[in-house]
């Protein structure tokens, strides 16, 4: 099968500090992996580097097996397809539904079917309803499934998500481990960093280990 | 004490019997100065958001620049474009000093600097998640940088409104540009000057009062901003 995103030699230094090295790893489509590690061992400097928003310092990153051109429209083109959900995600200081719609008026994607992908989504993550609400106002649970909400509309190949987690109740958790695997039926691919330990496991994804950025 | 008391009840007279003279004055400097505020908003927002979130090397003395620009004396702006604009400068040919573009043009250069200061500000305030997530939500650099400004609404408002109220109560560029001819080029402030080194202490006092009004209304809007 051939890998949706690839990484060969690549390497990120601050201050002439290598803070991520790898040789070699692939990511096959419509899989969920999850990238493991004790804190600063590179998940998100990886991450980041997946959603084309940090230029490595050397290496190559493949996208469905072409070489990632850091040029802007370029990399414009890619990011159509790759999204990231941070661990603290920034909402806009508008309604849910105008957060949802940002993206979808980005690439064009107007009346009817915006409508409908909204609704879907804001469905996807249990948050019917919450559409004309002010994204600010929202609790970090609620926020972190409008940014989970958010990407999926977009449809992307590669969904990113860094601890996404980490800002959920119990309750939110156990849904948001129940949503993931069904995601992959959507041929989505999904790359998440996770500080807990069991859910790699209960997510049934394959586990990236880490340390310090390298990966074990 | 008297005096005062009767000049103001005649500043009162003359603007509640809508004199075409006050009038027209306050007029001309409002639209001078909402003209010269549209075309420094148009160049100093973008100013600012080319250089707030960029890292370049010099941005430290990009930015120092601007900060003194903001104290730029009004008479010495008004000076330097009347080295350009008069018959024997190099753009006399364009037959612009003293009309109401002169104007604007000076206050075209005294406002930018700080719109683009202030926007400079709202932007260090920012939220720097802003820029990432519009990438990642597929936006080109522009559209992200769009909704950055988006984001920083409010503090680029408060920068327009800061620049407003420094032109529409400047002296300098509008006598030396403007040439303060009635009915032309006669500002609230230029007129005040001249009325009132005529003798004519209650129609100066009743600009005063209008451009007071100005000022109170500008500020008022700023807090009301500032608050949000």
């Amino acid at each position: 099968m051939k890998p949706i995103l690839s990484i060969r030699n690549l390497k990120k230094s601050y201050n002439g500090q290598v803070v991520l090295d790898i040789e070699e790893l692939d990511f096959l489509p419509q899989r969920i992996y999850s990238l493991v590690g004790p804190n600063g061992c590179g998940k998100s400097t990886l991450l980041q580097i997946l959603a084309l928003l940090m230029k490595p310092t050397t290496g190559a990153l493949y996208y469905d097996d072409w070489p990632v051109v850091w040029k802007r429209g370029e990399l414009q083109k890619i990011r159509r397809h790759v999204t990231l959900v941070h661990q603290s995600p920034y909402l806009f200081h508008r309604s849910v539904r105008y957060n949802l719609a940002y993206g979808l008026k980005i690439r064009g994607i107007h009346g009817d079917e915006q409508h409908r992908r909204i609704h879907d989504a804001l469905e996807t993550v249990g948050l019917e309803g919450f559409g004309r609400r002010n994204a600010r106002e929202l609790s970090g649970g609620e926020q972190q499934r409008v940014a989970i909400a958010r990407a999926l509309l977009l449809q992307p190949k590669v969904l990113l998500m860094d601890e996404p987690t980490s800002n959920m109740d119990k309750k939110s958790t156990a849904e948001f481990d129940a949503l993931v695997p069904t995601l992959i039926e959507r041929e989505l691919t999904i790359i998440q960093a996770t500080h807990m330990p069991d859910q790699p496991e209960r997510l049934g994804s394959e586990i990236i280990a880490m340390e310090q950025g390298r990966l074990v | 004490m008297n005096f005062l008391l009767d000049s103001l009840i005649q500043a009162l007279k003359l603007i509640f019997s809508y004199d075409p003279e006050v009038y027209l004055t306050v007029w001309t400097s409002l639209y001078v100065s909402i003209i010269a505020i549209i075309l420094a908003s148009f160049i100093g927002i973008p100013v600012g958001l080319a250089i707030g979130p960029c890292r370049f090397p010099g941005k430290r003395m990009v930015i120092t620049l601007l900060n003194t620009l903001m104290a730029l004396p009004t008479v010495v702006v008004g000076l330097v474009c009347y080295g350009f604009l008069s018959r024997m400068g190099p753009l006399g040919h364009w037959g612009m000093l003293f009309t109401p573009w002169a104007m604007v043009l000076g206050q075209v250069i005294l406002a930018t600097p700080i719109i683009a200061n202030y926007t400079l500000g709202a932007l260090s305030a920012a939220d720097d998640r802003i820029m990432p997530t519009a990438l990642t939500l597929g936006a080109s650099s522009l559209q992200s940088s769009m909704q950055l400004l988006q984001e920083i609404r409010f503090g680029a408002m408060a920068a327009i409104i800061a620049g407003f109220g420094r032109v529409i109560a400047e002296v300098g560029v509008a006598m030396m540009l403007g040439g303060n001819i009635r009915a032309y080029t006669r500002t609230m402030t230029t007129a005040i000057a001249l009325e009132t080194s005529k003798g004519e202490f209650a129609f100066g006092l009743a600009l005063g009062l209008f451009l007071m009004t100005v000022a109170l209304l500008v500020n008022m809007f700023l807090n009301l901003l500032q608050q949000r």
